[in-house]
Parts: C-alpha cells; structure tokens; sequence
C-alpha cells in the first residue's frame, strides 16, 4: 500500500516578543478505520469563475467500480488558491454551510469525512476568476460512469 | 503586524509513478486575537469544547489529535471536526491534524471525542 505522509509547520519570529513560535506536525494518510496506507488520489489545477458553487470531490453516495463502494469514508483534502491578486479569494463550505475562506495564496488541508452527501466540500470564487490547486486521497476513488 | 508561515509537505514515493513530493508555503500577516499553541480535552458533546466562536474575521486554525485522552493515556477514539451547528465536516484520528482557513459570522468551530475523552492541541490566528 501506498505511503502519502503530509507535513505542516507553522512559524513566526515576531508573534510574541521573545519566543518564536514553530510548531510542526506529521501524520501519515491511512485508510478509515486501518492501518494500511491510501491507495488512490486525484489531483488539479481549475480555473473557477465567480458566482458558481463547484463541488470538489466525489458524494458519499457516488457509487464505484466495485458495488456498496460509495464514497462514505474518510478522505483527505487539499486545497491552495493559487491566484496571484490579493483582492481575489474563494469562500469553502460543507453543502450549503459556509467555512471559510482562501485568500490568494492561502490553503488548507482536512481529514474530510464524507459521511453523507450533505457533507459535500463546496467552493466559490469571487471578484475574478480564482485558479485553484486541490488533491484529493481516498481509497475509494471512482471514475465516472461512460455514456452507453 | 506579526507574519504567521505555514508550511504543507505532500510526500508519498508510491501513490504514483512520478513520485509525489511538494511544498507550498503561505505568508500571512496577522492581528489579535490569536490563541497560542494550547491543549483542550474534548468529550463527546461537542458544545463543550468550542475552539472559536463565530467571526467576520478570517482565522487560521491549526488542531492535532494528540493521540492521548490526557496527555499521557492512549487512545483511538476519533475527533470530529464540527461547526457549533453540530455539522461534522471532519474527523482526526490519533495523530492526524489539519490546518483550516476559518470564516463565518454566525458559526465557530467545535471539538467532539467519538468516545470517551480525546486531548487535542490547537492554535489560532486572525487575519488583519
């Protein structure tokens, strides 16, 4: 099985007068509820134009290749707002709940639970068209289905 | 204004065949208020263990599932990520972390163990 271990560190020399801050922290990706490593991941880079809600992501109950493989698992999500102007940002949600927001430049990186499709990572770019970069690790990845 | 840099690593030699191996990295200029590194026990109501309360403010937020109930015994219990709505959108297994770019006027962030007592280490900066 594969190996996918992400690192974060955060740092600061000016934060609190006389102590730096420097944290860091490492966790290795494994599947719901084992041991074994994730197997499958996707990744991007998208142009997202503003006023449009996108879904990043499978829904719990997309089903795939195997059956009962739906998406109710734990996965991983990586999002960075890879726009250059500091006037653009993209709000995140859950479904129809707002989160937060990525400034050009900003990420974030969740242990997602899909736990049903209401669970849906939503994204929304605002004042331009944002370019976003996203990763997505699951052992569960499914491929759409082909047109008959 | 203090300059706040988060760092992510993405590594893996065999998730593919063109190995994965990346680093991106933020400059954020931030402002009060800011809570430092901090621990909290979580239990499992999770209105108990509000991290951040709503804000108009964007806030960096960093939580780690110290894989311990107390600092000291172990457990494997998971720890949801949820909005004081109660609306799960993640959960930690021990070890696990995750950094989160927060923003909502009228919800904050919220800890609840799946069993039993889970401690968690956290921190959060605002945006100026």
């Amino acid at each position: 099985m594969a190996t996918t271990t992400a690192t974060v560190s955060i740092t600061s020399n000016d934060l609190t007068p006389g102590s730096a801050l420097s944290v860091s922290a490492s966790s290795t990706l494994m599947k719901a509820g084992l041991t074994t490593g994730l197997n499958q991941m996707e990744s991007g880079v998208m142009n997202i134009p503003t006023s449009i809600e996108f879904r990043l992501g499978p829904l719990a109950t997309q089903a795939g290749p195997v059956a009962d493989n739906t998406h109710n698992i734990g996965s991983y999500l990586y999002i960075c707002n890879k726009s250059t102007d500091n006037t653009y940002w993209v709000d995140w949600g859950i479904h129809e709940t707002m989160m937060g927001r990525l400034y050009a430049g900003d990420w974030m990186f969740i242990p997602w639970n899909a736990s049903d499709d209401d669970a849906e990572i939503e994204i929304e770019a605002n004042t331009g068209t944002n370019s976003i970069e996203w990763a997505f690790f699951n052992s569960t990845v499914a491929l759409p289905t082909a047109a008959a | 204004m203090p300059t706040l840099t988060p760092t992510l690593t993405l590594t893996s030699s065999d998730v593919t065949s063109d190995e994965l191996n990346f680093s991106v990295t933020d400059s954020l200029t931030v402002t009060a208020p800011s809570q430092s590194l901090s621990t909290v026990v979580a239990d499992t109501t999770g209105a108990n263990t509000i991290l951040k309360a709503a804000s108009s403010a964007v806030t960096y937020i960093f939580i780690r599932h110290t894989g311990t109930t107390d600092g000291s015994t172990g457990t494997s219990q998971l720890l949801a990520l949820e909005n004081t709505d109660n609306t799960q959108f993640g959960s930690l297994k021990a070890g696990e972390w995750c950094f989160i770019p927060h923003l909502s006027g009228s919800l904050g962030i919220q800890l609840q163990s799946a069993s039993g007592s889970i401690q968690a280490e956290y921190g959060y900066w605002t945006a100026s």
